[in-house]
């Protein structure tokens, strides 16, 4: 009773926060001068003609009813239309945001798994050489520019060993003998769903190295939050009287340690992937990833407005959700936060 | 035969102004079924002791010398995953505050059983069932229930009862209570030493009770060791060390305590300051502050002297006594 309490406090809480960012974006961007429908008009249009489109785009009506208008097409699920490329949308994104989230998620999974064992050891044997070395590869991992990672690992992994591919979500021969029927986006998904195998590892494939360089940062943080946290909670008088009841190295660090000093890191690996949806747009576009980093970097650089305003939203969605998660997980961990 | 005993003890911690002598030599032995009082002030190394005996002294520290013998084995040579069998198997330790010494995140009942699990066999069920016996027979009520409850959920006294369980859930010979009562009510402290005599009683535990009271001395135990400076100064019987203290800083100890009609009187204090071990000392660590301090305690380093069949105290002030 009390979880279900907690949790619907919390998402009457979510929605204040996505009606606060839809507002905000969207003032912002009518404030900003500049002219959208100049824009869609194309190279030198006539001012009749930006009329015309003002008008056609709803423009030249005043700011409230504007936004009625918006909000009321979001509530019927339609984020809109590029102003540049005059696609919808929601067609856009069914393709991009799956692209990035599969990358995103490959990312932090890696970071998870092979972070936190670090960092329990590391916190375990603190001043050891592991300790040591482990904080460089954290320093590494989150201070490398994940272009020059990303460079580096192209011309490890294609160029000299030739084991993984250069970039693209799926290599054309694949593409072409074992296509992929597109249903979830996640192509990982989508071929084990239909049993197609060969598309499925030549996927995993394409995957790997651009998921290891976003992961740089996210492991970097896991190990780092996962040994501070380690570090505290190992001083604990629970742990000297788990010590004393002899219990194993293994059952004090993995199981009663770790539970309690897992929840900064997740919270921050949270934070961390909500952040790389549009962050991860480096990485995309050297390994020619067709995602929604590189999908909203061109819509600003073509100021269009509603592609800003709904990948700002669809960003704003996987927020809250992650907190929402991250929250979730706590309050499945610690019996005391459920009450709060 | 003793069931453990500390010979000749000697601790060492590093810290930045140099080693600091916790121990500076400790004796005491513990038979089977006894409660043994390890008395003193903050910092006379009563806390240091029971670590030692669990080997579970902190990075900064380190035994530098003696011997701990429990039945044969001496723990100080045994190899950790050695350690690992006597831990919480056959001896096991209740800490001073059990709302820290519980992990908040797993219930009561998960407690009991990973230390049930690691050393012993049997099966879910067994251990389901030696567990509730042994949460009813330390007093918590429902057994069936607080097993599944998380430690915020309890009171102190609870909390307490439960880390004795936890304690017990491996049978060990003994106990290392270091302070058990310290943070809890007056009348559940009472309570809690109740269960602690009823265990030795019914299950024929040694117990170590680590205190700074000499009241709780005097209701719980059979031996008292007083401790200072990291010095053995005075042991025996009960009986013997309150009915007729030697060393003058056991005398002061008791002095210091209220009594029936001395209100309205300053309480008796000890003048001075516990040394704080960083400087070597020579002679008596008390003489500093001792009332019948002579020029060789100065000099000369008192040893454990008997006094009666079990009664033993540090001081030259006996010497005479004994060998003269």
């Amino acid at each position: 009773m009390a979880f279900l309490s907690f949790l619907i406090r919390r998402l009457g809480l979510s929605v204040f926060v996505f009606v606060g960012v839809l507002i905000l974006t969207f003032i912002v961007s009518r404030v900003i001068p500049s002219n959208p429908a100049a824009l869609y008009a194309g190279a030198r249009p006539r001012p009749d003609q930006v009329a015309a489109i003002e008008k056609k785009l709803g423009l030249d009506k005043p700011l409230v009813e504007q936004f009625r208008v918006y909000v009321g097409d979001l509530l019927g699920g339609d984020l809109g239309e590029s102003y540049h490329s005059r696609r919808s949308i929601n067609t856009d994104l069914r393709i991009f945001l799956p692209a990035t989230l599969e990358l995103v998620i490959a990312a932090v999974v890696i970071a998870l798994v092979l972070g936190i064992p670090i960092g329990v050891l590391a916190g375990a044997y603190p001043r050891s050489a592991f300790d040591y070395a482990t904080r460089f590869v954290a320093v590494a991992g989150v201070s490398v520019p994940s272009f020059w990672l990303a460079l580096i690992a192209q011309f490890i992994f294609f160029s000299q060993l030739g084991w993984l591919p250069l970039g693209s979500r799926i290599s054309r021969d694949a593409s072409l003998f074992y296509p992929v029927a597109l249903q979830t986006g996640f192509f990982l998904i989508d071929a084990a769903i239909s049993g197609n195998w060969q598309a499925w590892l030549d996927a995993l494939h394409h995957l790997i190295l651009p998921a290891l360089v976003l992961s740089a940062y996210p492991v970097g943080v896991t190990i780092r939050m996962t040994q501070a946290s380690m570090l505290e909670v190992l001083s604990e008088t629970y742990v000297t009287a788990a010590r004393a009841a002899g219990l194993s190295q293994r059952v004090i660090l993995f199981k009663l340690a770790l539970k309690n000093a897992i929840m900064p890191t997740l919270t921050v690996v949270g934070l961390s992937f909500a952040y790389s949806i549009t962050g991860a747009f480096l990485v995309e576009t050297i390994f020619s990833w067709p995602g929604v980093g590189k999908y909203v970097t061109e819509a600003v650089l073509n100021v269009d407005f509603p592609v800003i305003i709904a990948v700002t939203l669809v960003v704003t969605v996987v927020y809250i959700l992650v907190n929402l998660l991250v929250d979730l997980t706590q309050a499945f961990v610690d019996p005391r936060v459920r009450l709060a | 035969m003793a069931l453990l005993r500390v010979e000749n003890l000697h601790v060492r911690f590093k810290t930045p102004f140099g080693a600091l002598r916790a121990l500076r030599g400790i004796d005491f032995d513990l038979a089977r079924g006894d409660i043994l009082g390890l008395v003193g002030e903050t910092g006379c190394g009563k806390s240091v002791t029971g670590r030692s005996v669990m080997r579970l002294l902190d990075e900064n520290a380190a035994v530098t010398g003696g011997r701990i013998f429990f039945e044969d084995a001496d723990l100080l040579r045994l190899t950790e995953g050695e350690m690992h069998k006597i831990r919480g198997n056959r001896i096991a330790m209740i800490f001073q505050d059990p709302a820290t010494a519980l992990n908040p995140l797993f219930t009561i009942g998960q407690q009991i059983d990973d230390v049930q699990r690691t050393h012993r066999a049997g099966s879910t069920r067994d251990r389901r069932r030696a567990r509730l016996e042994l949460m009813a027979s330390v007093g918590l009520p429902d057994a069936a229930q607080m097993a599944d409850v998380y430690p915020h959920q309890l009171s102190g006294g609870q909390q307490q009862r439960a880390m004795i369980a936890l304690s017990l859930a491996a049978e060990p010979d003994v106990i290392i209570a270091d302070e058990p009562t310290t943070a809890l009510d007056v009348t559940i402290q009472a309570q809690i030493l109740d269960l602690l005599r009823r265990l030795q009683r019914e299950r024929s535990i040694s117990v170590v009770l680590i205190t700074h009271d000499l009241g709780i001395v005097a209701e719980t135990c059979q031996k008292v060791v007083v401790l200072y400076a990291g010095r053995v100064v005075e042991k025996g019987t009960v009986e013997a060390i309150f009915a007729d203290p030697q060393h003058p800083y056991t005398r002061g100890l008791l002095a210091a305590l209220p009594r029936p009609g001395s209100r309205g009187t300053d309480l008796k204090v000890i003048p001075g300051n516990v040394p704080s071990g960083l400087e070597a000392i020579d002679g008596c660590a008390f003489a500093p502050r001792c009332e019948f301090v002579m020029e060789r305690c100065q000099r000369q380093l008192p040893p454990l002297m008997s006094l009666a069949a079990e009664h033993q105290a540090a001081c030259l002030l006996h010497e005479a006594a004994v060998h003269g």
